[in-house]
């Protein structure tokens, strides 16, 4: 049976992943794939909570609403700071981009 | 939805988007791993159907869509490696990474079940898409322009951090010219 626990252990273990990917990967855009999956377990998460504990709170919809446009939003700025750091170092790499200057 | 209709679209769907979500960063091709992500995302959308959150579900698979298509053209861009032939390894810290990521799991598994959550499942139904609308032109009107807002900010702010001399092209160019 489904119950509020096995949504939020679902959501935990992707929120995992895309740590292990934030932590582990050294390209820019793997990394900001790894934050994509740790957005998509907190709306799992907010998902979870509407169903098994506010079913009828309509309003709780917006939550997801927000967290899809944070998701939109870090992947417009994250590629617009991938364009600019490729366009000065010519590199995706995190390990290459350790410094703030120029 | 029936109890078994859900329990039969809600496992397989959890367990692909795992599975799938694990497989992004275990491929070497990154063109594979854009598409794998999407898989991962997209049935999460499924998973909101068997939540009852169809709205949710719907906007979900169509946001991913055409997101993660977005993402794979950027990885193609910027990849040494977009095809995974050369066999790059684009890993760091991969034990240390692999640890702390299964902890984290862990642990938010074992809060999961442990805390007694506050159950009170009123109706199987999804809520009404149509109260979702009324809800929108009413008292969340608020939130809804705020969202609209940041995406707006984002796009005009992505632009000028993009543009090819730009403020931080300068400051670029400068540290090379000093070096």
């Amino acid at each position: 049976m489904i119950s509020l626990p096995v949504v939020l252990v679902a959501a935990g273990l992707m929120f995992a992943i895309g740590l292990y990917g934030v932590l582990g990967q050294t390209n820019t855009i793997m990394v900001m794939m790894g934050v994509e999956l740790m957005l998509g377990a907190a709306m799992l998460n907010v998902v979870g909570f509407l169903r098994y504990s506010w079913p009828d709170a309509t309003s709780g919809a917006f939550f997801v609403l927000i967290l899809m446009t944070l998701m939109a939003v870090e992947a417009a700025v994250g590629f617009a700071l991938v364009i600019s750091a490729f366009r000065h170092s010519r590199t995706a790499e995190i390990d290459d981009m350790h410094e703030l200057k120029g | 939805m029936s109890d078994l209709a859900t329990a039969l679209v809600f496992w397989p769907a959890v367990a692909i988007m795992l599975v799938t979500g694990v497989y992004v960063f275990r491929t070497a091709s990154m063109a594979r791993a854009g598409l794998l992500l999407l898989a991962s995302l997209g049935i999460e959308g499924l998973v909101f159907l068997a939540l009852a959150s169809e709205f949710l579900g719907v906007l979900q698979l169509l946001m991913m869509s055409g997101e993660m298509v977005i993402m794979v053209f950027f990885m193609v861009m910027f990849m040494p490696d977009p095809g995974g032939l050369m066999g790059m390894d684009m890993t760091h810290d991969k034990r240390r990474s692999a640890s702390l990521a299964v902890a984290v799991g862990i642990g938010l598994a074992v809060v999961a079940v442990l805390t007694d959550w506050p159950a009170r499942v009123v109706g199987r139904d999804a809520p009404d898409v149509r109260a979702i609308g009324f809800e929108v032109m009413g008292r969340s009107m608020l939130t809804f322009l705020f969202a609209a807002m940041t995406i707006l900010f984002a796009m005009v702010g992505g632009v000028l951090l993009a543009k090819h001399g730009g403020r931080f092209a300068q400051i670029g160019a400068a540290g090379k010219g000093e070096a």
